[in-house]
């Protein structure tokens, strides 16, 4: 699904945010890709969401080499990828449904088929009753759990979260992992970007380790 | 089909939206927008209506051209032809003597010289009426060349007022071009700035739309709508203010004009005036929206 052939990244003033990175994911694999702050996680994330070009090597997601996409091709690949992040990043003049229902229609959906979408990722993520609430009204947690429903309401086949429990306590960070581990169940391939020890241990998932840059361990089990 | 009715739907909702969130901004927008544009409106409209309100004399330069009394009727037809392919020369008109004569007798108030019939010491003539587009040193030219010509004896020149006064409104002329050129640059810059504004505002709902896969036609059309409506409103605005200056203006010139005209009420209403303000109106908005959210969104990548 994912693939990093030699890929480095320079930003200007010759800085080397990531350098020679090397691995695939398989389709519907899961991941945790580790390390600390300013290792190199969101530039590898941000490559994968062709928010960045790769100063050299390939990226390559589902086939694509995403150098090649520009314009309306990037934009249409974006579709098919879920994104949650450390912030929310919820539209708090949207309710929660409208939130969830952002990418529907940027995709293009029918207005009949987005409430059923919306309905299924809303009981998925157990926010059913809170469909018409303002995104400002909940708490922190119910917070994440809409910008994971709008992540997988259109069902993508890669869902990329950065540090998605970094602002949540221990026992919301379980209940947000328990949700991606079923979503990998359903067949979806799964990228964490996360810096938290405790929620890489607690799964059986792969591990990417990154320091300074560079892919430093690729396996399973604790580091 | 389909997903262009959807995609455009969304985006007029989106702009709704965002208008109501920012109504008095958008009104007020609305308002000065509409008050810049009235200015080339009415200047266009006082050109207009002057035109077909000034007498034809005050914009139409005359000349009366008299012939040697020797001059043959081929030289005098000659001389009438090569006038008449003139473009400057809107008409030629041959007077004969025995009506010139006539016709001084009668302004005179001599009563009839019959006795002058016989022994006409008058000339025959071509009186020349100019073009209403002709410039002064156009005319000008054309009467050195006939005082030069040997077939004509002398001439007398009617310059009209436009021609007497054409400095005054060559300048006022460029004056209105240069008011209406700022007043439209305004209208573009004033909308350029909005829009950029708003994006830059909304710069953390575009960067989650990009990353939700939303291309960048989809981030711009809401902008462009509100251009849109920003544009028809101002332009009927606008367009308001012009028949109310017009409607001020006929009242306080009412009996100059019953004066010129019984019949006319109001100083008319030219519709090409309103047609191309709202014309300007739409475009420009457009323009202006189209240019700032292209920049301002070539800036965020």
């Amino acid at each position: 699904m994912i693939e990093f052939e030699g890929v480095a990244k320079m930003y200007e003033g010759h800085r080397e945010a990531l350098s020679d990175v090397n691995f695939r994911l398989a389709p519907g694999e899961m991941a945790f890709l580790t390390g600390q702050s300013g290792a190199g996680k969101s530039t590898l994330l941000r490559l994968i969401l062709g928010l960045e070009k790769s100063s050299s090597g390939i990226v390559r997601v589902a086939g694509s080499d995403l150098s090649t996409l520009s314009g309306e091709k990037l934009a249409r690949y974006r579709r098919r990828v879920g994104v949650v992040f450390q912030d929310p990043n919820l539209e708090y003049d949207l309710s929660v449904y409208d939130n969830i229902a952002l990418p529907l229609r940027i995709s293009g959906f029918s207005e009949s088929e987005i409430p059923k979408r919306v309905k299924a990722a809303l009981s998925r993520v157990d926010l059913s009753d809170q469909a018409n609430a303002s995104p400002r009204f909940l708490s922190g947690g119910q917070q994440q759990r809409v910008g994971i429903a709008r992540a997988i309401v259109h069902r993508p086949a890669l869902l990329v979260a950065d540090e998605p429990t970094g602002n949540l306590d221990p026992e919301l960070s379980a209940r947000v992992m328990r949700m991606f581990t079923q979503f990998q169940q359903l067949g979806v391939t799964i990228l964490v970007a996360t810096h938290e020890r405790a929620v890489v241990d607690s799964l059986p998932f792969r591990r990417l380790v990154i320091e300074k840059g560079r892919l430093v361990s690729d396996g399973m089990g604790p580091r | 089909m389909n997903r262009w009715l959807l995609d455009h739907s969304q985006a007029i909702k989106d702009a709704w939206k965002r208008t109501a969130d920012r109504l008095t901004q958008f009104m007020v927008l609305v308002c000065l927008l509409g008050i810049l544009l009235a200015i080339p409106g009415w200047l266009a409209q006082i050109w207009l209506s002057m035109s077909s309100l000034v007498p034809e004399e005050a914009v139409q330069s005359e000349a009366i051209v008299f012939l040697n009394k020797e001059l043959d009727v081929e030289a005098r037809i000659e001389l009438e032809r090569v006038l008449a392919e003139m473009e400057e020369i809107e008409q030629v008109i041959f007077v004969p003597k025995t009506i010139a004569l006539r016709e001084l007798s009668a302004q005179d108030g001599l009563g009839p010289i019959t006795e002058l019939q016989a022994n006409n010491p008058l000339p025959d003539a071509l009186r020349l009426k100019f073009s209403i587009r002709a410039l002064k040193v156009i005319e000008d030219n054309i009467l050195t060349t006939l005082l030069a010509d040997k077939r004509v004896l002398s001439l007398r020149y009617y310059p009209s007022t436009r021609v007497r006064y054409a400095s005054l409104v060559e300048k006022l002329g460029l004056l209105g071009i240069g008011l209406s050129g700022l007043a439209v640059l305004g209208v573009l810059m004033a909308v350029f700035l909005v829009a950029a504004a708003d994006v830059v505002d909304d710069q953390r709902r575009i960067e989650l739309y990009t990353l939700l896969g939303a291309s960048k036609r989809f981030i711009r059309r809401p902008y462009l709508y509100r251009a849109i409506w920003l544009g028809i409103l101002s332009g009927f605005i606008a367009c308001l203010v012009i028949t109310s200056l017009n409607e001020l203006f006929s009242n306080l010139l009412n009996s100059n004009l019953k004066a010129l005209d019984p019949s006319l009420e109001y100083l008319p209403v030219d519709d090409r005036t309103l047609i191309g303000v709202a014309i300007v109106a739409l475009l420009a908005s457009w323009i202006g929206a189209e240019r700032a959210v292209s920049q301002r969104l070539k800036a965020l990548d």
